[in-house]
């Protein structure tokens, strides 16, 4: 490489470096876009459930009510 | 320094030129502000002495707009090159991501040259930056002096790029080798996009 004599346009080196740099970024951009792990999907939320109860609002399934107080509680 | 948030979209490069006393790092950043469109020339900070010697140091801020989505700038600076501005040069290269060693090809500056590589070397490994690894060019200004003047190209990458760093000749009062240097910065700052740990 030889250090240039003359003294170019005005703007043309910068539009060079401009053109340059883009592809650069561009490619690189893409490279670490594909790099990335693929986002986690949502987990769906855990819902408790509702104790079964009798028709007159007796609880009947106490391990439900239980799991969901101490879910509740943490 | 990030390099690239992917969070806010914005790539940002620091690179930092380097080197002894009046080897042409003020004139690179110089050149570099007269070729920009008039659109994009931001200020350039510059403070010198009353003898045009640079006190601080001189800031250019390069925004090259959105490029793929991500706002990308540029800020190149520039360290005094003397020595007893050793507290300057150490506060101006904290964050670094690159730098474009700037060395004065004059024959009797040769040692100069060295002094300032050492002293590169040791401001990198104060902060905690591996000299070894910091993306790093050189640039060998002045080659447009007389032949009796100037050390020869082979002989300064020899005694100076023991790393075997891209070089450049360069005369960068006409301009030479200037975008060469800075293409050539750029280029290496950004390969380190390329692995995740880069991101900010």
């Amino acid at each position: 490489m030889t250090p240039g004599e003359k003294e170019p346009d005005e703007g043309t080196e910068f539009a060079d470096f401009m053109a340059d740099i883009s592809n650069e970024i561009s490619e690189r951009v893409g490279s670490l876009d594909a790099a990335l792990p693929a986002p986690a999907p949502p987990v769906a939320r855990k819902t408790a459930k509702t104790p079964a109860t009798s028709e007159s609002g007796m609880i009947l399934d106490w391990s439900n009510v239980v799991d969901r107080m101490i879910e509740e509680m943490l | 320094m990030s390099v690239v948030n992917y969070s806010t979209r914005e790539i940002t490069c620091k690179i930092v030129y380097y080197g002894p006393g009046r080897s042409g790092k003020t004139t690179n950043l110089q050149h570099i502000y007269s070729q920009l469109p008039e659109d994009r020339k931001g200020k350039m900070v510059s403070l010198a002495t009353e003898t045009d010697r640079t006190l601080f140091f001189d800031f250019l801020p390069l925004d090259l707009g959105n490029i793929s989505g991500f706002s990308t700038r540029f800020q190149l600076y520039t360290v005094p090159g003397q020595v007893y501005y050793a507290a300057t040069r150490r506060l101006v290269l904290q964050g670094v991501d690159g730098v474009v060693f700037v060395a004065d090809s004059q024959a009797r500056q040769l040692a100069e040259n060295i002094e300032s590589l050492q002293d590169l070397h040791a401001n990198l490994a104060e902060d905690g930056f591996d000299p070894r690894t910091m993306p790093l060019v050189m640039q060998y200004n002045k080659r447009d002096l007389p032949a009796s003047e100037i050390t020869p190209l082979d002989e300064l990458d020899e005694r100076l790029n023991f790393r075997g760093v891209p070089h450049f000749p360069a005369n960068a009062i006409n301009g030479g080798g200037v975008f060469e240097s800075l293409r050539s910065i750029a280029s290496l700052v950004l390969a380190r996009l390329s692995t995740p740990a880069a991101k900010g």
